[in-house]
C-alpha cells in the first residue's frame, strides 16, 4: 500500500497529465489510467481492506477526496477541449455571407389585374355582389338595351368590332347590367369587370383592348345622391382619405342625369367614370318598372387611371409585359 | 367646339371672369378643352354632350349662362328688309324625301357684290377656327355659329332649271364637292340637285359648280333641316365630316330655320349689299307641334336624393326656354324645338340637377337592404388558378386578345387543326388584329421575344384568359391558362447544378402537378404526345379521370428558331373551363396518422424504355392498402446497371391507421411488389 507521501506523488502526476492533454483523445488515455474502472485509483481504492482500520479511514479519505477532485479537474478540461475543437471546427465551415442568397423568382400579378382586384374589392366591400359576363356580346344588349339605337350619335365613340351582322365585341362592361337585370328582382347592387374593346388604332393612350369596372343599384329609394356617396367612398379608398374629386354633368345615352367622376391626381384631372341615374328606357327594356325603381350605374376606367396613378406614359407598355416593368409592382 | 367670349356677351350678361366661367362651363356638363385668352377676350373650346344640338352656336351657350345666372337671353334681331320688286315664282324647291328632308327654306338674294368680309366678322370666323372665304359664304357660317343653323348658299345662276330638288343620288352620278374631291355618289346619299344634276351632298358638303365666286350676282340661299341618321350614316359613308354635319348629326332646331334664313339675310345685305328677290320659300309639310312633358315635382326629390325648391326648378326651366304651366307639384312643361334631347320628366330633373349645382348633390349612402356581397364562383376559381401560378414563381402576362391566323403558321399547325377555326373580326382596323385569339401561345412566345431582344433572358410567365371558337353562327368563349419558362428559376445560382437553377421540362411539369394538387383535382396523368409546336420527345399531354386537359413540353428547336427564341423554351397551355369542373375548392379536413411509416427503399432496374409511370402503377397495384406513397429519389443508368437498362430508386412508405406496422408485415407487401415488378416488366431488384 502506498504512503500518504506516494499519493500525492500521484495526484500531481495525474493533475498534470489532465493539464497536458490536448486532443479529447488523449484526455481520454489519461481518464481511463487514472480514473477508468482498471486505473489507478481503482486499484488503490481495491487494496483499502488490506489496511488497518486507522490506516484504512486516513488513506480512504484522502483516496475519496483525490478521486473528487481529478474528476472535477477532468470534467473542465474535458469542457475546455470541446470548446476548442468546436472553435476550430466552426472556424473550418466559416461562410463570405456577402454572397448571394439563393432566391426563387417570386411571382406576381399583372400591374391591371392588381388594379381591378383593387376596385373589385372596394366595392366588395360596400356591398355588391360580383359577377361575369361574357366578351362577345349582341348588339341587341350592347347598344339597344342601353337606348343606343342604330343612328345614335354616341355609337360615333364606341365604334365597335363586329363579328356578325349582331355579334361583336363588347364595347363596355355596361353591357353585363342590362344582362343581369333581366329576370331579376330589385334590390340588387351589382358590379363585373373585364375587357372591351373598341375599334381604336393603338397609340400612346389607345388600345383597341382595355379594362372596365361596371357597377349598378337598383331599388325603391335608390338617388343620385347615393351615386355620389358610393362614387366618392370609392374615390377615398382608392386615392386615399384627402383625393379631391368632381362629380360633373355629363351625357350617356344609358342614364339620365348622367354624371362624369374626375379625381385630381399627379396635377390634373383624371376622368375616371361615367355615371348616372339609369335611363328610364333602360330599366323597362329589362322588365323592371321605373315607376316602382330607380337605379344608379357607373363605369369606371382602369388602365388610365392606372397610368396616371404609376406613371406609367404609354398604354402600350402595360400590353408590351416587359418584366422589368411588370416586376415593378 | 369654339365659343367666343366677347361674342356671347352680346346676347347675355356674363358677371365672372374668365377663370370663373372655365370652372363653371364643366360644371353645367359644357366640358373645358382648352382656353386660350386674348387682351380683353378669351375662347373656349368646348366639348359638348352628344345629344345636345342645341350648344353648337353662341346663342346656344348664352342660353346656359343665362340659366346659370337666372336671367334671360337677348337673342339677335333678324327683322330682314323685304324688297317688293321679287317675282314669287323665282324659285321652286321640290322636296321628295319629305322624310329625311323635313323642312326646306330657300329664298332669292339679287345684286350681290361678292368680296372679302369685313374684318370683324372675318376675325370672329378666324376665332372660332372657321375659315374665311367670301362675304356671302361667311355670312352662311357666321349664322351657323350664332344660332347654330348650318346654310348652303348657291349661285343661282349657275343652278339649271332655276330650282332646286332634294332627292337620292342616281347610283353613279358624280359631284365635285368644294373639299376639291370628285366624287361617285350612291343611291343611298341624299343630295340637293338642280334640273340635271347632283349640286350638294344635302346637309353636309356643297359643290363646286355651283359654288359661290367673285362673279355671283344672285344667291340662293338654304336653310335646311335634315334627319340626323341618315347625316351621319352617309357622313360617314362619305367620309367627309364638315361643321354642317357635325350639327346636323347632333339634331338642329326644326322651329328656327325661318328665323336663321332672315339674319342670313340681313346680314347679307348690311356685308353683300344683297337685296331680297323672293318670298322666303318654306317647304316644312308637317309642322310638329311642340312636346309636353308632365312632371311631379316630388318625383325630382326622389330622384335626386336632395330637396329642390318648386318655384326654383319652375325659374330655370323658363330661363332655358321651356314653357312651365302648373297645377301644385303637377308641372306641364313645354318643350322648345331645339331642346330635341328633352323627351322625359328625367331629362327636365337633369336640367335642374345642372343648374342647380351637382356639387350641392350630398354624398349619401344607399339603406336599401340588398343581398350581402357575393363573388361568382367561377370568379374566384380564376382568381385561385392565378394565385397556384404566382406561387410557383411566375409573372402574369396580359397579351391582346385579336391577332391574326399568322401567328398558327408560327406553331406550325396544319389547316384542319381546331384552332384554325378563328372568329374573324368583320371590321378589323390594322393587319396584326383581324381576328380572335384560339390560344395563348403565340401571345407568350411574343412576349418571351420581346423581353430576351431586350437581353431580359429569364422569362417565367403565364396567362389566364379568354379565347374565342367558332361554332356555326355562335362564338364560344372559353378559359385557357399557358405557361412559359425560360432561363434561370433560382437567382443567386453560383455553385448550383444548371439542372437545378434553370427552367428545364420537369421545372414545367412541376407547375402543372402543383396547380393539379391545389385545385385538388383528382388524378392527373401525363403521357408522350406529338404535337407540331412542342419537341417530338419532350412533350406530353396531361389528363384528369382520362380527360386530356392541355399540354406541355420543350418548344420544337425548328419553331424556336424562326421565332427567334433560344432552344430550352418550355410552354404549356390548359383548358381551364375542363380544369374548374374537376376542382375542389372547399377541402374537407383529413385525420393526421396515428401510427408511425415504415420506410423501405426499392432500387429497381428495368429496361429502356419501361417509363416510371408504368413503374408506379406495378407497385401501387401490388403494394395494397398499407402502401402509403412511392416517392422517386434517383435515376441511373450505367455501371453496373446493365446496359440497356436503368435503376429507379424509390422511397417506399407503409403505414396503417389502426396500428402499429410491424417489420413482416411490410416484407410480405415488398415481396409482392417485386414478384409484380419482376413479373409484369421483367424488373431486376438491386439489393
Amino acid at each position: 500500500m502506498p504512503s500518504m507521501l506516494e499519493l500525492e506523488r500521484i495526484h500531481k502526476e495525474a493533475a498534470s497529465a489532465i493539464e497536458a492533454a490536448r486532443t479529447v483523445e488523449d484526455l481520454d488515455e489519461v481518464k481511463r489510467r487514472y480514473l477508468g474502472r482498471k486505473g489507478i485509483l481503482a486499484k488503490l481504492f481495491a487494496g483499502l481492506p488490506t489496511l488497518s482500520a486507522d490506516q484504512r479511514k486516513r488513506v480512504g479519505e484522502r483516496l475519496n477526496a483525490l478521486q473528487h477532485e481529478l474528476t472535477e479537474k477532468h470534467g473542465h478540461k474535458e469542457a475546455t477541449l470541446h470548446q476548442q475543437l468546436q472553435t476550430t471546427r466552426t472556424q473550418a465551415e466559416e461562410l463570405d455571407v456577402t454572397l448571394p442568397g439563393r432566391r426563387i423568382r417570386l411571382g406576381r400579378r399583372h400591374v391591371l389585374t392588381r388594379t381591378l382586384e383593387e376596385m373589385e374589392r372596394i366595392f366588395f366591400g360596400m356591398g355588391f355582389e360580383v359577377v361575369e359576363g361574357t366578351e362577345v356580346e349582341t348588339d341587341e344588349f350592347n347598344f339597344e338595351r342601353l337606348n343606343m339605337g342604330r343612328d345614335h350619335p354616341a355609337r360615333d365613340t364606341q365604334d365597335s368590332f363586329y363579328l356578325s351582322g349582331d355579334l361583336l365585341l363588347r364595347t363596355h362592361t355596361t353591357v353585363v347590367d342590362a344582362r343581369v337585370m333581366v329576370g331579376r328582382k330589385p334590390p340588387m347592387r351589382i358590379l363585373n369587370s373585364g375587357r372591351c374593346y373598341r375599334r381604336d388604332a393603338p397609340d400612346a393612350t389607345h388600345m383597341p383592348v382595355f379594362h372596365q369596372v361596371d357597377g349598378f343599384m337598383v331599388g325603391e329609394r335608390i338617388t343620385f345622391a347615393d351615386l355620389r356617396g358610393v362614387l366618392a367612398s370609392f374615390v377615398r379608398q382608392m386615392f386615399g382619405p384627402q383625393a379631391v374629386y368632381r362629380f360633373v354633368p355629363s351625357y350617356f345615352p344609358f342614364t339620365e342625369p348622367s354624371a362624369e367622376l374626375l379625381v385630381w391626381f399627379g396635377n390634373r384631372w383624371l376622368e375616371l367614370a361615367g355615371s348616372g341615374m339609369f335611363h328610364p328606357r333602360v330599366l323597362e327594356m329589362a322588365g323592371i318598372d321605373p315607376t316602382r325603381y330607380t337605379a344608379f350605374a357607373f363605369g369606371l376606367g382602369v388602365d388610365r387611371p392606372a397610368m396616371v396613378r404609376y406613371g406609367i406614359p404609354d398604354i402600350r407598355l402595360f400590353w408590351e409585359n416587359d418584366l422589368r416593368l411588370l416586376e415593378q409592382f | 367646339m369654339k365659343v367666343l367670349l366677347s361674342w356671347l356677351k352680346e346676347y347675355v350678361d356674363i358677371p365672372q371672369t374668365v377663370d370663373e366661367l372655365a370652372e363653371r362651363l364643366p360644371a353645367l356638363g359644357l366640358g373645358m378643352e382648352r382656353v386660350e385668352r386674348h387682351e380683353s377676350d378669351a375662347v373656349f373650346d368646348l366639348e359638348l354632350p352628344a345629344n345636345r344640338g342645341d350648344l353648337m352656336c353662341h346663342v346656344g351657350v348664352a342660353r346656359e349662362l343665362a340659366a346659370a345666372n337666372r336671367t334671360a337671353i337677348r337673342p339677335p334681331a333678324t327683322a330682314a328688309r323685304q324688297d317688293r320688286t321679287k317675282t314669287a315664282d323665282a324659285v321652286h324647291v321640290d322636296v321628295r324625301e319629305p322624310q329625311l328632308c323635313p323642312r326646306f327654306t330657300a329664298v332669292l338674294i339679287a345684286d350681290v357684290r361678292v368680296g372679302p368680309s369685313p374684318r370683324w366678322l372675318a376675325r370672329r370666323l378666324d376665332a372660332c377656327g372657321v375659315r374665311s372665304i367670301n362675304n356671302v359664304v361667311d355670312v352662311t357660317n357666321y349664322v351657323m355659329l350664332e344660332l347654330g343653323q348650318p346654310m348652303h348658299a348657291f349661285d343661282y345662276d349657275l343652278l339649271q332649271g332655276g330650282g332646286l330638288i332634294v332627292r337620292f343620288a342616281s347610283p353613279g352620278e358624280r359631284l365635285t364637292t368644294l373639299d376639291g374631291v370628285a366624287r361617285v355618289l350612291d343611291s343611298k346619299t341624299l343630295v340637293v340637285a338642280d334640273a340635271t344634276r347632283a349640286v350638294s351632298i344635302g346637309g353636309i358638303i356643297g359643290g363646286t359648280a355651283t359654288e359661290i365666286t367673285a362673279s355671283t350676282r344672285r344667291v340662293l340661299l338654304e336653310a335646311a333641316i335634315w334627319d340626323p341618321p341618315t347625316i351621319r350614316r352617309t357622313a360617314m359613308r362619305v367620309g367627309v365630316r364638315t361643321e354642317s354635319s357635325a350639327r346636323f348629326e347632333r339634331g338642329v332646331d326644326i322651329g328656327g330655320a325661318e328665323a336663321a334664313s332672315a339674319r342670313a339675310q340681313q346680314l347679307l345685305m348690311e356685308v353683300a349689299g344683297g337685296r331680297i328677290a323672293s318670298d322666303l320659300l318654306d317647304r316644312y309639310p308637317s309642322p310638329q307641334p311642340p312636346r309636353q312633358l308632365a312632371l311631379h315635382w316630388p318625383r325630382v326629390g326622389r330622384l335626386l336624393g336632395i330637396e329642390v325648391a318648386q318655384t326654383e326648378g319652375e325659374a330655370m326651366l323658363r330661363s332655358l326656354g321651356f314653357g312651365v304651366t302648373k297645377q301644385g307639384d303637377r308641372l306641364t312643361v313645354t318643350v322648345p324645338s331645339f331642346r330635341r334631347d328633352v323627351e322625359r320628366a328625367e331629362d327636365l330633373i337633369e336640367e335642374v340637377a345642372r343648374h342647380h349645382g351637382y356639387d350641392r348633390i350630398p354624398e349619401a349612402m344607399p339603406v336599401e337592404a340588398t343581398a350581402q356581397a357575393t363573388r361568382a364562383p367561377e370568379l374566384d376559381a380564376i382568381r385561385a388558378v392565378r394565385d397556384v401560378l404566382i406561387r410557383t414563381g411566375l409573372t402574369e402576362v396580359l397579351t391582346v386578345s385579336l391577332t391574326t391566323p399568322k401567328v398558327l403558321d408560327e406553331l406550325r399547325l396544319p389547316s384542319d387543326h381546331p384552332w384554325r377555326a378563328m372568329v374573324p373580326l368583320r371590321n378589323p382596323l390594322i393587319e396584326d388584329h383581324t381576328h380572335l385569339r384560339t390560344t395563348l401561345l403565340p401571345g407568350l412566345l411574343q412576349v418571351a421575344r420581346g423581353n430576351i431582344h431586350r437581353r431580359v433572358m429569364d422569362v417565367l410567365i403565364f396567362e389566364v384568359g379568354r379565347t374565342f371558337h367558332s361554332s356555326g353562327a355562335a362564338v364560344l368563349e372559353r378559359r385557357r391558362a399557358a405557361v412559359l419558362m425560360t432561363g434561370r428559376i433560382l437567382r443567386g445560382a453560383w455553385n448550383t447544378p444548371e439542372q437545378v437553377s434553370t427552367a428545364t421540362f420537369f421545372h414545367l411539369k412541376g407547375v402543372v402537378e402543383s396547380l393539379a394538387a391545389e385545385l385538388r383535382v383528382g388524378r392527373t396523368s401525363f403521357t408522350p404526345v406529338n404535337v407540331p409546336w412542342l419537341h417530338p420527345g419532350r412533350a406530353a399531354q396531361v389528363s384528369i379521370s382520362g380527360q386530356p386537359l392541355g399540354t406541355l413540353g420543350e418548344l420544337h428547336p425548328d419553331v424556336a428558331a424562326s421565332a427567334e427564341l433560344p432552344v430550352g423554351v418550355y410552354v404549356a397551355e390548359l383548358d381551364l373551363d375542363e380544369v374548374l369542373r374537376q376542382a375542389v375548392f372547399q377541402p374537407q379536413f383529413t385525420p393526421l396518422p396515428k401510427y408511425p411509416s415504415l420506410r423501405r427503399d426499392l432500387a429497381v432496374v428495368v429496361p429502356q424504355g419501361v417509363s416510371a409511370a408504368e413503374v408506379e402503377r406495378v407497385i401501387g397495384e401490388a403494394g395494397g392498402d398499407l402502401l402509403e406513397s412511392i416517392e422517386l429519389f434517383d435515376v441511373y443508368s450505367g455501371p453496373p446497371v446493365p446496359a440497356g437498362h436503368r435503376n429507379l430508386a424509390y422511397a417506399l412508405s407503409f403505414r396503417s391507421s389502426d396500428r402499429t406496422l410491424s417489420a413482416s408485415d411490410v416484407d410480405t407487401a415488398v415481396v409482392r411488389i417485386t414478384a409484380a415488378l419482376q413479373k409484369n416488366l421483367r424488373a431486376t431488384i438491386r439489393e
